[in-house]
């Protein structure tokens, strides 16, 4: 189809119809807005809410900049505030791909359009909305929090207008490139990996703020926003800055620097749309991928198990670690908060070496509710499980998988952990205990998974649990939580009373390890002849998604 | 109505050893009774067909057959097996396609298989054998690197048939196998099914397309409300009437259930 970039007969009416499409795509941006709205209450309820929610937050937050334009800070805090929403900007569009109607691409396909004027059209309709409007504020209030005379706020007019405009190219130019894999099934899976980012990400938050806090303010931050005011659009504020301090020059090159990347990302976006809408798409192209993915090849773990159930079972768990978003998305939480806990707070010297077996105990919880994941899938472990020792395998193949990520992970956390800390002389008792707590917590999650299964919703990204067995799921949680830590507590005591008699603890690492195999193969003993008699029960606990 | 159930298949000949045999089964969901006390004599070797209308208790029925649902009352016997009390001699004699179960949807289609079948205890080399040549037959090759979770209604049927027949079951049991299906890999299916019943292996399917049980099936049970209405050969169940059509409506009572003369407003005729 040549209708965007090639030359149709009908030219002279294109150029009629591109001239007034800039208004026409507000228009319809605004239309689209109202009609979403009129649909039903429930949407026009969380549309008030939200605008006003944000409204008031951009009041404040235009007011905050004010007021920090008299201290020192300013500079700091508005130019990392750009970069954090030109980031938020980019990503938006991945994790919450519905809702702009008038920018999806492949519906505007059939019309006569060129791409210079659409993307331009594009563009301004994309000004409407509650987050551009967000968005002009916080670069309307950075820029008065930094401009100091007639120069800088001459470029502070400019500068508003590039972040805004950079952000908006940002994330149009994102998402245009990625528009396959956002219409597509992965695209989905993705979204639904959109929640972990936001559980990592307020640990981070988390430990910046304490870390901002205990180091005596703003002033670290500096060597970093030095670097960011070079980088746009962060590097408009930063130019309004150079500018209020005489720094002609160095405010003309930011500037100009901000203006080239809104270029170069206009040019890719307008690209973008041109191949997006010229090229065939997949409804076109036969499914030519399928030969392109590679026959998945036996992973090292299942060459080196027996033929039989343990090794396709352990591989089917890791590849649904890998392949299912759900699974995913609660795996790398686990790991990344699993590790983020500990490391600050080592970092922070307030922590001990000891954090690390908050890791062990993180990824332990991942065995609790084994078969939720399988969703009504489990039938095909069910009709295979005859006996206790069929049982018994399957759950031992289920630990094995889980064992080949937790060990290392926990050996990882713990070493680092203690270097942190920088007593490698606990490092022994730190791995037994933590070993010792991950067997209580595999023991505890596989019985828990046997008598208290429930499903895991496939869809929805903060949904875990279906509605009904939400306190089911919570009270398997806890109760194996409090059983883990009363399994453990002999070893924690023995550790309290070497400690304090002044005794050599480097024996607790065998020790714990000891105790950790044992206490598991004590859980799968029980887990298995109650799984083994409760197949058709677990079968319907977990297909209720 | 009385359960209207016939002498036990074959008449003057020898009957043959019953594959499944289902004595005073019964399941309540709540207040709702999904099947109530049937009793069923499913004889080897055949294509049988359970009908029925939508909520008759198929799938009811067939989840407790087959073990995936536990009965209140009754007994199941597969080959002479006890399905609950002796579940080694019955899961590696059977094989299953629930409807309305997933699959494990983030493996390939050849991984399915290569795990479903390890799972039954076979040897790798003769599940890739196998594996290889049912995704042939059942013309799932060319995608059987992609993942279950992208085949279509039909594919999912043909990967979910392959993995129930991996390990060469006795008894085959199919809840819906057509349902969603397209012509060709609907005529696929059954290829593969009557090459596999032409071997003396039985195939237990559930539908409620009379025209297919009537052209597939030699031996047919009727269920309606959670009760048997009649069981035995396509001849015995179909009776008199001109097509198991007419004998299945008969039989679960929608005859003479005529909504002509409540519509009278409806068509072009009719006053507006």
């Amino acid at each position: 189809m040549s209708v965007v970039a090639g030359h149709a007969p009908g030219a002279e009416s294109t150029g009629a119809v591109s001239t007034g499409l800039t208004p026409l795509f507000v228009r319809l941006k605004l239309s689209l807005l109202k009609n979403g709205l009129r649909q039903s209450s429930g949407r026009r309820t969380a549309f008030i809410i939200s605008a006003v929610l944000v409204l008031v937050f951009s009041a404040f937050l235009v007011l905050g900049l004010i007021l920090l334009r008299e201290t020192q800070y300013a500079p700091t805090v508005t130019v990392l505030l750009a970069l954090v929403t030109a980031v938020a900007w980019a990503f938006m569009p991945l994790f919450f791909p519905s809702g702009d109607e008038t920018l999806d691409p492949s519906r505007l396909v059939m019309l006569p359009l060129r791409p210079r004027p659409l993307v331009r059209a594009l563009l301004a309709a994309s000004l409407v909305g509650i987050g551009p409007l967000f968005t002009v504020c916080l670069a309307v209030g950075s820029v008065i929090a930094v401009a100091h005379g007639f120069a800088a706020a001459v470029t502070a007019v400019v500068a508003a207008a590039l972040l805004v405009l950079t952000c908006l190219a940002l994330a149009r130019a994102v998402a245009t490139a990625n528009v396959r894999l956002l219409t597509s099934r992965r695209g989905r899976d993705l979204a639904v990996l959109s929640g972990l980012i936001i559980a990592v990400g307020i640990q981070f938050v988390n430990f910046g703020w304490q870390r901002l806090a205990a180091t005596g303010g703003m002033s670290v931050l500096e060597p970093v926003a030095n670097v960011v005011q070079w980088l746009p659009p962060a590097s408009a504020v930063g130019a309004v800055h150079s500018m209020s301090e005489g720094a002609y020059g160095r405010g003309l090159v930011q500037l100009l620097l901000t203006l080239v990347v809104l270029a170069a990302l206009l040019w890719s976006w307008e690209r973008g749309l041109v191949k997006l809408m010229t090229a065939p798409d997949g409804s076109t192209i036969q499914a030519a991928s399928d030969s392109a993915r590679k026959e998945s090849k036996a992973g090292l773990l299942t060459r080196l198990l027996p033929d039989g159930r343990t090794a396709a079972t352990a591989q089917r768990v890791l590849r649904y670690i890998w392949r299912d978003p759900k699974t995913k998305g609660a795996w790398i939480t686990s790991l990344a908060i699993g590790l983020i806990v500990p490391v600050f707070n080592a970092l922070q010297g307030t922590g001990s070496a000891y954090w690390a077996c908050f890791a062990a105990g993180m990824l332990g919880m991942q065995t609790f509710n084994q078969f939720g994941t399988d969703t009504s899938a489990f039938w095909m472990v069910a009709t295979t499980i005859s006996t206790v020792r069929d049982a018994y395998e399957e759950l031992r193949a289920r630990l094995l998988a889980l064992l080949v990520i937790t060990v290392p992970y926990t050996l990882l956390v713990a070493g680092v952990t203690t270097a942190l800390a920088g007593d490698w002389s606990v490092l022994p008792e730190v791995l037994g205990l933590a070993f010792a707590l991950l067997g209580a917590l595999l023991a505890a999650g596989l019985v828990a998974s046997a008598l208290y299964p429930y499903s895991v919703p496939q869809d929805g990204t903060y949904k875990n649990v279906v509605p009904g067995q939400g306190s089911l799921a919570w009270m398997s949680l806890l109760v194996g939580l409090v059983v883990s830590t009363v399994v453990c507590a002999p070893l924690i005591a023995l550790t309290v009373w070497l400690h304090v008699a002044g005794l050599t603890t480097w024996f607790l690492l065998p020790l714990g390890i000891a105790y950790g195999v044992l206490v598991t193969w004590i859980g799968l003993k029980v887990a298995a002849p109650r799984t083994a008699a409760r197949l058709p029960e677990i079968l319907a606990a977990v297909s209720k998604g | 109505m009385p359960d209207q159930a016939f002498d036990k298949a074959g008449g003057a000949h020898t009957a043959p050893p019953a594959a499944v045999r289902v004595q005073g089964l019964w399941k309540r969901f709540g207040d709702q009774v999904a099947v109530a006390g049937i009793d069923l004599e499913l004889p080897a070797g055949k294509f049988i067909g359970l009908v029925g209308p939508n909520g008759a208790g198929k799938t009811t029925t067939l989840s407790m057959v087959t073990g995936l649902l536990r009965p209140d009352h009754g007994t199941v016997h597969i080959g002479g097996h006890d399905v609950w009390a002796d579940p080694v001699q019955v899961k590696s004699r059977i094989g299953v396609l629930p409807e309305g179960l997933r699959l494990f949807e983030r493996l390939s289609g050849r991984e399915l298989l290569a795990y479903s079948g390890r799972l039954r205890g076979l040897p790798g080399d003769e599940v890739d054998k196998r594996a290889t040549q049912l995704l042939d037959v059942l013309d799932l090759a060319g995608s059987q690197h992609k993942l279950v979770v992208d085949y279509s209604t039909g594919m999912r049927k043909k990967i979910g048939l392959a993995a129930a027949l991996l390990h060469n079951p006795e008894v085959l049991f199919l809840d819906e196998p057509f349902e969603g299906v397209d012509p060709v890999s609907a005529q696929t299916i059954r290829g593969v099914l009557e090459r596999y019943t032409g071997s003396g292996a039985t195939v237990v399917f559930s539908s409620h397309v009379m025209e297919l049980v009537e052209s597939l099936c030699d031996w047919v049970a009727v269920m309606a409300a959670g009760q048997i209405r009649a069981q035995g050969t396509l001849a015995q169940v179909r009776g008199d009437a001109p097509t198991l059509q007419n004998a299945f409506l008969e039989l679960v009572g929608a005859n003479g259930h005529n909504p002509g003369d409540s519509l009278d407003w409806l068509g072009g005729g009719a006053p507006r």
